[in-house]
């Protein structure tokens, strides 16, 4: 299959990768701004991948190398005719103190791709809005919630374990305005 | 106290650093514990890398932190107050005792 790099979305590129992953038995589940683009069906815009993976960067680095990709530096990667730029996160997939139990399975014609529910995706967002009073990280996570169905009790129960029922409370009444 | 678990003592120093000081950033650390910084900025990353500490840039310095999204931190947190306790009088007084207030400019240091 011929790829145009320069033009690829960030749901092909991110299903590319796991697939290719996925074809040499290593998990990789995506994460952070990227879910959020799909989600939104880029309404909100992200350059960057970012993959959590219980594997070893040698071994992800030698496979992303056979997608043309560079290890830029110890956890970036990188292809010149290409705008994104892959990350591999430290493990575990995780929003706040809770792991992921769950994923969601997004099928492309590059492949399947594993990514965060549109639920965590907006827990991973409000954890940053909570924990560094992101404004771009709320203002996703409303994105999130308005393009998708969400757990919102889930969200809320989560939010008062993590001690931010507060900035919930702001979340919500910005989504419902 | 916990070098042997860390792996090395420099990143005992900066989990102290951090606990006592809720930041900090590598060549204020050199210059607390007299070392060279490239040890501070190597094991900095490496820790950054893993996901237990952040950093972001205030001006021209890199100013590190932990990560308050590491479902770890709580007890990575508990682990350090604990060896904390056993840092001996002197030591705390020398490198985890700075002045933290504000001190307006101009004013005699």
């Amino acid at each position: 299959m011929k790829i145009d790099w320069k033009n690829i979305t960030i749901r092909n590129l991110a299903a590319l990768v796991c697939h290719a992953l996925t074809k040499v038995g290593i998990d990789a589940v995506l994460v952070g701004g990227a879910c959020v683009s799909i989600y939104t069906d880029n309404t909100y815009v992200s350059y960057d991948l970012d993959f959590v993976s219980h594997a070893s960067l040698k071994d992800i680095a030698e496979i992303l190398s056979g997608l043309g990709f560079q290890r830029e530096s110890s956890r970036h990667f990188i292809r010149k005719d290409c705008p994104f730029f892959i990350e591999f996160v430290a493990p575990p997939v995780s929003v706040g103190n809770e792991p992921i139990k769950k994923e969601e399975m997004v099928k492309t014609r590059y492949g399947s791709l594993r990514l965060l529910t549109p639920t965590d995706s907006v827990k991973d967002r409000l954890a940053s809005y909570y924990h560094w009073n992101d404004p771009q990280a709320l203002e996703q996570a409303i994105m999130v919630a308005k393009a998708q169905k969400v757990k919102m009790t889930e969200i809320r129960k989560w939010s008062e374990k993590e001690d931010h029922k507060e900035k919930f409370d702001t979340f919500f009444r910005m989504l419902k305005a | 106290m916990l070098e042997g678990l860390f792996g090395n003592s420099v990143i005992e120093k900066i989990f102290f650093t951090l606990l006592v000081y809720g930041e900090g950033y590598p060549l204020g650390m050199a210059k607390t514990f007299d070392e060279p910084v490239n040890k501070f900025q190597q094991q900095l990353k490496r820790l950054e890398d893993s996901g237990i500490i952040v950093s972001r840039l205030v001006g021209n310095v890199r100013l590190y932190t932990f990560n308050p999204r590491s479902p770890f931190l709580d007890e990575l947190k508990a682990l350090i107050s604990r060896a904390y306790e056993f840092v001996p009088e002197r030591e705390k007084e020398l490198y985890y005792r700075k002045r933290m207030r504000p001190r307006r400019k101009g004013k005699p240091q």
